[in-house]
């Protein structure tokens, strides 16, 4: 389904990242396409840019990638991430301040309308204001 | 550089880092969650295992692999923060830097991008606050080894009087005055293993 | 006591919301959704009294918090209303369950 924005969640927790993502496809459905990833290097709490870049890539679309993300570290990797990618890709890949789970729920949301990453995006941020 | 002083100051700063893993972590629980000594540990234990390839490198190139490496293998903030150091520095200095004012202008570019990955800057409580001392001490120094080696010492203890505004320390305020900043303490460490192998020539 | 009301280009409709927990996230989700499925403009409110909100912003739906029992009124406006006004009555009528 190319013609959705696509979710990336990042959580510390690999348990929390999948929980979101399952809570996304019960409740949105499989149109949006969502990759999560969780957990540093070492199977730890943490986050790991490597699996981040995996999860954008996996999901990549046209349309781009909306991400939401937990404490800290997950955003400084999920800088870095977004700034190791191919440049046509980098513009496409959003970080959304929102809360991981349920701005991820209201981004595929919006997603699933086939809505443009600005719109998803300030959909997710729209939630706690 | 010789393949050998590369590998000679990938061990150096491996095993400065590893020795004080404990003393990281006692830093890091007080002010954060108590994960940058495991995590600094495991990234310079993986530039390690890269040794033989990475000290293959022309210096700069090197400098920019063991960056990604930490990238790649640290699992917290800190993986990106110095990853970030380390690949600005050996972008901007593809050989060995000539003299000090060319070291210290590679270390600039290393503190920009950290300032930029980190969005902070000195006085924050964080690594900046041995870096930028540091780059200063070996600019206008006459022995810019020793006055590295005492900027580094005495940036790192000007940080436990500081407040922390950036990272997991920021939670804590001003509970986080009294305790040395780990990002710091890391940062000091890497700076004396450097100073130690720079040393052994003379 | 539901039914539609449809001229052309502008549709009107209600339902009663059955499910004991009203419009909770899930339902609100799917509401939204289900709007969105459209071209025409649509909206909903909460009572008779409650505001027009978007049916397609999944914030504004979430934040209706209509309760048990409460009647749900949609209005579209657009080429295919009608069509729209249907889908989501029904979508009601089915507790959600579509």
């Amino acid at each position: 389904m190319n013609d959705c924005v696509s979710i990336v969640i990042v959580s510390h927790s690999p348990e929390v990242a999948r929980g979101a993502a399952d809570m996304v496809r019960e409740m949105v459905g499989t149109e949006v396409r969502v990759a999560h990833c969780g957990g540093n290097p070492a199977g730890g709490l943490g986050t790991d840019v490597g699996a981040i870049l995996r999860a954008i890539e996996s999901v990549y679309g046209p349309k781009g990638v909306a991400m939401l993300i937990d404490l800290g570290g997950a955003e400084t990797n999920s800088e870095m991430a977004i700034e190791m990618l191919p440049e046509e890709m980098r513009k496409n890949v959003v970080i959304c301040n929102a809360p991981i789970v349920e701005g991820a729920v209201m981004a595929a949301t919006e997603a699933a309308g086939g809505a443009s990453l600005q719109a998803v995006r300030a959909t997710a941020e729209e939630f706690l204001s | 550089m010789a393949p050998d002083r590369l590998q000679r100051l990938i061990d150096a700063a491996s095993a400065n880092i590893a020795a004080h893993e404990e003393e990281l972590t006692t830093l890091d629980r007080a002010i954060g969650d108590g994960d940058h000594g495991a995590n600094m540990r495991r990234g310079f234990a993986a530039i390690e295992a890269a040794g033989a390839e990475i000290s293959s490198l022309e210096f700069g190139a090197a400098l920019q692999k063991a960056g990604m490496t930490l990238v790649m293998s640290v699992g917290g903030a800190s993986g990106p923060l110095f990853g970030s150091l380390l690949m600005a520095m050996g972008k901007s200095a593809p050989a060995v830097p000539a003299n000090a004012a060319a070291v210290a202008a590679m270390l600039t570019e290393g503190i920009e991008s950290v300032k930029k990955r980190g969005k902070g800057d000195v006085g924050a409580k964080t690594m900046l606050d041995v870096l930028v001392p540091v780059r200063d001490a070996i600019a206008s120094g006459d022995d810019p080894i020793a006055a590295a080696r005492a900027a580094a010492d005495a940036g790192l203890a000007a940080t436990r009087d500081m407040k922390a505004t950036k990272g997991r320390a920021s939670f804590l305020g001003e509970r986080s005055i009294g305790h040395l900043d780990p990002g710091a303490r890391s940062s000091a460490l890497l700076v004396h293993a450097i100073c130690d192998v720079l040393e052994e020539r003379k | 006591m539901n039914g539609i009301i449809a001229k052309s280009w502008e549709a009107f409709g209600e339902a009663v919301i059955r499910d004991p927990t009203g419009l909770h996230a899930r339902p609100a989700v799917k509401l939204t959704r289900r709007a969105k499925s459209h071209h025409a403009e649509i909206e909903v409110r909460a009572g008779s009294a409650g505001t027009w909100i978007n049916a397609k912003s999944p914030n504004a739906v979430m934040k209706l918090k209509a309760g048990n029992g409460e009647r749900l009124y949609f209005r579209a406006l657009g080429e295919d209303a009608a069509v729209a006004i249907a889908a989501m009555v029904a979508l009601v009528e089915q507790d959600f369950d579509g």
